[in-house]
Formats: structure tokens, C-alpha cells, sequence
């Protein structure tokens, strides 16, 4: 839930990339942390352990402009990927405005997907949030390894597998180059604003 | 396709994962060329072909060890613990002071307690959560240093008339609770005075070294009667498993922290099947708790179930219990 702070004339907004381990989701932020210089408004923290594996999470602080006066700021999170990083996924999700899911499209990591999809589903419905009514986009990451020869899943087969029910905005991308990176952030930007005027009845 | 190629793709597939950081999937890979060496007829030299693998595989099981055996972080940078703390103001329906409260129960939770003693020390300064703050920093002091170091915290506020004398009666009792949980009988001083008699008496023992300890027998102490808005000090409780396969058993937890009507249990990770009969927003029927003054029945509702993932607990889990009294 956004906080409104009245004195201040702030509205801040919660945004979590999240996603099975290694599917791309601190690539997604690293891409946005130097390309959006513009809308970035401070460092991007990142607390990693060995190997590069998020162990808490990525802190990206966003600007958006105004909505009726009001200053839009976003905090922009990733969660560990991680299994045994459970916990720490529903801390970081406390709060949550919209969802980037960073699915990864290699064969190998199909199932692990649709755990991290349905580990998602979990961590909401404990906060009371419903995975059908929460702003979410998907990104079907790593499409640039079909140039590598390796088993990689059809979009259409992604599409099947994590979206049948759901139907949010998907995207394809490859955060290593940022490709889709951009448009899956404005799109969950797009949705978080229509969803936080009609939550705080700005319109 | 042929062996050859057929091995080459693997290993080049397995190659790929290793750099996309797919530790396992890579291991899978390699696995599978091995076998294919190992059964294919047509390859001149197989133990070469099978050596040149294992040393692939010998290099990714060190990787993978690295990455398990990683270096525990018990304490994080003030940057890091300013984010988890900021974590915890996402909570709209707390006042500032519950929700400071919050965010260093959250900083201990995650084994951060040095940061969380300085909250708490903060928090103490104000009536609302004077005594859940300092209760919190005599389980932070336990849970970091020692049960002796919680006893120096206790006597430094008695001795400094820190607190009120029927909050420090509390506090004491409180204390002594927690020392009994860690298998630590103490019998801790009331007033000022009794600090120096305790003392000396620890003294006089510790140099007459034949002799057996003196029993101290606590007088009579009756609790006071529990604030009306507050429930009771939770010590441990009882749960008794009324569905699924361990049906009929009966589990005692001890309560690691109390938070008003919600108490924080601490289930060590070899428990891991008792975790999972607890699903957030579900009830527990049948729950003694075990108080201060004696066992009350009720029941639990489960707010939160969380696995700590640093720090000297790591890999254990802290499930939240808000306490229904019937």
C-alpha cells in the first residue's frame, strides 16, 4: 500500500522485482540504475553474498513526477531468488504496489518458474493481496541466448505456462543488453499510477 | 547426431549454465556427458575424455561449496539496516511509535541486535514502549552476548532507578523467566542494596570452593495483576496438533520475543515439519501458554511464519502467534 504523506504533498510507491534465482531480476535494476538517469534519484543498493546471489535484496530509489500535486516516489526492489531465501521475499514484498515477475527462458528453469510464480501467489495472498487484482507485468528474461544454441522455451510455451491465468503484460527481454527492460518497467509504472489514482481516489 | 557432437553439446550446454550461474543444472550436464563417455563404444579415449570432465565437475563442486559455505553476516552496514527498518514503516495501520517499535523487533529478527539494543535504548524513552522495548533489549543482550550480560543490563537500571519500582518488578520477573529458559537459575536483586549482598554472597561462594552452594530461597512473590490493554509475559507454549499426519502431537516452543497479543517462537530448523503445519492467518486450537504466574488455555492465530536466513539462526524459522485468550 502507497504512503501518502500529506505534509510533505508525497505519494511513495513500492514496486518488487521478483522471480526464481539467477532468472535476471538485480540485470533488470543494474540496466534501469544506469539508463534512467533521469528518474533515478539515489544509489542502488545491493546486498549480495557469493556467486552474486541477492541475500537480502536490491534498493533502487525512483522519481515519477507529480499525480494532482503530489510527488511520486518509487522504492524499487528486488527480492533474493533464491528457495531457502523464503522469508526474506515476504519481508521485502510487505507493502507491495506492483510486481515485475522475471521469469527465465531457459528449458532447464521452466519449473522453477512456475514455483517462483506460485511462491509469489503465497507471499501476497498472506499480505491479503490477490495476485489478479495487484499491478504485475511479466518479463520473459534472457531471450538473447537463442543465439547460444541453448534448449530455450517458445514464448508461446512461457505464455502457457506462467500466464494463461493471469493475463498481465508480458514482454520479452534480455536485461544483459536491456532489451525489454525498459518497456516492462514503464508498463508496471503505467499500471502502478491508474492503480494508486483509483486507490487514493486522485482521479 | 553423433556421440561426439551429441557430448560436445552438453558440455557446451553445461559451460553455459556454469557462467549463468545455474550451478546445478550445470552439474546435470556434466553428469550427463560423463555417462554418455562412459557408454559410447565408438571414443578412442575414454578415461581422457572422462578426466578432462571431472575436473570441469571438480571446479563447479567448489563453487558450489563456496556459495553454501558463505560467510554468515551477523551484523549488516547502518546503510542495510536502515532499509530493513524502512521495510517496516509499510505498516499504515501503526502509530510512529508501534511502528518504531516494529522496525527494531525487525533488525533483531534478522540478527541484527546490536542496531536493535540502540532502537530499543530509543524507544525507552517513551511510556508506550518503555517495557516491550525493554524486555526486547534483555532478549537482544541474551541472544548476542550472554544471560550475563542481560543480568549487568538489568542490575544497571535498577541500580540507575531507571525504571518505575513496579516496572522493574516486571522486568525482573521477566528475566528471570528467560535465564530459566536458557537453564540459568538466578535469582536476580529487587532493590539496590541487594545487588552488593548478591554479589558478595557470589563471591563468598566462589572462594569457598568445597563448600555447596547455598540454596537461596525466594520469598512468596505474588504477580501483579497483568495491565488490562497487555497480555500476560508469554514464556512458552504448548500446541497440540489436532490434524494432519502428526496428528495428537503435543510441541512446546519457548517464546523468543512478545510484541503485545504477539508472541515470536523460535523453531529450530530440524523442526521443519512442525513449520509446516502452521499457515499464516490460520488458528491453533488448543494452546497452553505458559505464563509468569501459572498456564492459561486458548488459542493462536498464525500472523507470520518466516525463516531467518543470517546470522547465527540462520536457517531456523521464527513464526509470529497472535495470543486469542478465551
Amino acid at each position: 500500500m502507497a504512503i501518502l504523506n500529506f505534509k510533505k504533498r508525497q505519494i511513495e510507491c513500492k514496486i518488487v522485482y521478483y522471480g526464481p534465482g539467477r532468472s535476471g531480476k538485480t540485470t533488470n535494476m543494474e540496466y534501469v540504475y544506469r539508463t534512467y538517469t533521469k528518474q533515478v534519484t539515489g544509489d542502488m543498493v545491493s546486498i549480495d553474498t557469493e556467486g552474486d546471489r541477492t541475500l537480502f535484496f536490491d534498493f533502487l530509489p525512483m522519481g515519477l513526477g507529480e499525480i494532482k500535486g503530489f510527488d511520486v516516489k518509487v522504492q524499487v526492489y528486488t527480492v533474493p531468488g533464491q528457495v531457502q531465501y523464503r522469508s526474506t521475499r515476504k519481508l521485502v514484498l510487505k507493502g507491495v504496489d506492483a510486481v515485475i515477475f522475471v521469469a527465465d527462458s531457459l528449458a532447464v528453469r521452466r519449473e522453477k518458474n512456475m514455483l517462483s510464480l506460485k511462491d509469489l501467489q503465497h507471499n501476497l495472498k498472506e499480505y491479503g493481496i490477490s495476485i489478479f487484482k495487484i499491478p504485475l507485468v511479466m518479463q520473459h528474461n534472457k531471450r538473447d541466448l537463442v543465439s547460444e544454441a541453448l534448449p530455450i522455451m517458445s514464448l508461446e510455451q512461457m505464455e502457457k505456462d506462467l500466464n494463461r491465468q493471469l493475463k498481465v503484460p508480458s514482454f520479452p527481454a534480455s536485461a544483459l543488453t536491456g532489451k525489454g527492460v525498459g518497456a516492462t518497467l514503464k508498463e508496471c509504472l503505467k499500471l502502478t499510477l491508474v492503480s494508486l489514482k483509483k486507490e487514493m481516489k486522485l482521479e | 547426431m553423433s556421440v561426439v557432437k551429441k557430448i560436445k553439446a552438453l558440455l557446451k550446454e553445461a559451460e553455459m549454465y556454469h557462467s549463468q550461474g545455474l550451478l546445478y543444472e550445470a552439474m546435470a550436464k556434466y553428469n550427463d556427458a560423463t555417462e554418455l563417455v562412459q557408454k559410447s563404444d565408438q571414443l578412442k579415449d575414454k578415461p581422457a575424455l572422462i578426466g578432462g570432465i571431472s575436473k570441469k565437475i571438480n571446479t563447479l563442486k567448489k563453487d558450489i561449496s563456496r556459495i553454501e559455505l558463505a560467510p554468515k553476516k551477523p551484523e549488516m552496514s547502518t546503510n542495510i539496516q536502515d532499509l530493513i527498518k524502512k521495510m517496516s514503516l509499510f505498516s499504515p495501520d501503526l502509530d510512529e511509535d508501534a511502528k518504531a517499535l516494529d522496525a527494531a523487533v525487525t533488525l533483531a529478527k534478522f540478527g541484527q541486535f546490536k542496531r536493535a539494543i540502540s532502537e530499543f535504548n530509543t524507544l525507552l524513552k517513551k511510556d508506550s514502549t518503555r517495557i516491550p522495548a525493554a524486555k526486547n533489549i534483555l532478549r537482544c543482550h541474551i541472544a548476542l552476548y550472554s544471560s550475563n550480560d542481560a543480568v549487568a543490563q538489568y542490575q544497571t537500571w535498577l541500580s540507575e532507578d531507571a525504571f518505575h519500582p513496579d516496572q522493574l518488578d516486571k522486568l525482573r520477573i521477566f528475566l528471570e523467566n528467560q535465564l530459566k529458559r536458557e537453564g540459568v537459575e538466578k535469582t536476580l536483586p529487587k532493590t539496590k542494596d541487594q545487588i552488593i549482598e548478591i554479589s558478595a554472597e557470589a563471591s563468598a561462594e566462589a572462594d569457598e570452593e568445597h563448600v555447596p552452594a547455598p540454596e537461596i530461597t525466594d520469598e512468596e512473590h505474588h504477580e501483579p495483576a497483568a495491565e488490562s490493554e497487555d497480555v500476560l509475559d508469554v514464556n512458552s507454549l504448548g500446541i497440540t496438533v489436532d490434524d494432519g499426519p502428526q496428528k495428537g502431537n503435543v510441541y512446546e516452543f519457548k517464546v523468543r520475543f512478545q510484541l503485545g497479543k504477539v508472541v515470536s517462537l523460535l523453531i529450530p530448523s530440524r523442526e521443519k515439519d512442525v513449520v509446516e503445519n502452521f499457515k499464516v492467518g490460520s488458528e491453533i486450537h488448543n494452546v497452553q501458554y505458559y505464563t509468569n504466574v501459572g498456564l492459561f488455555n486458548g488459542s493462536g492465530l498464525v500472523a507470520a511464519v518466516k525463516e531467518i536466513t543470517i546470522g547465527p539462526l540462520r536457517g531456523d524459522f521464527c513464526v509470529d502467534i497472535e495470543v486469542v485468550v478465551h
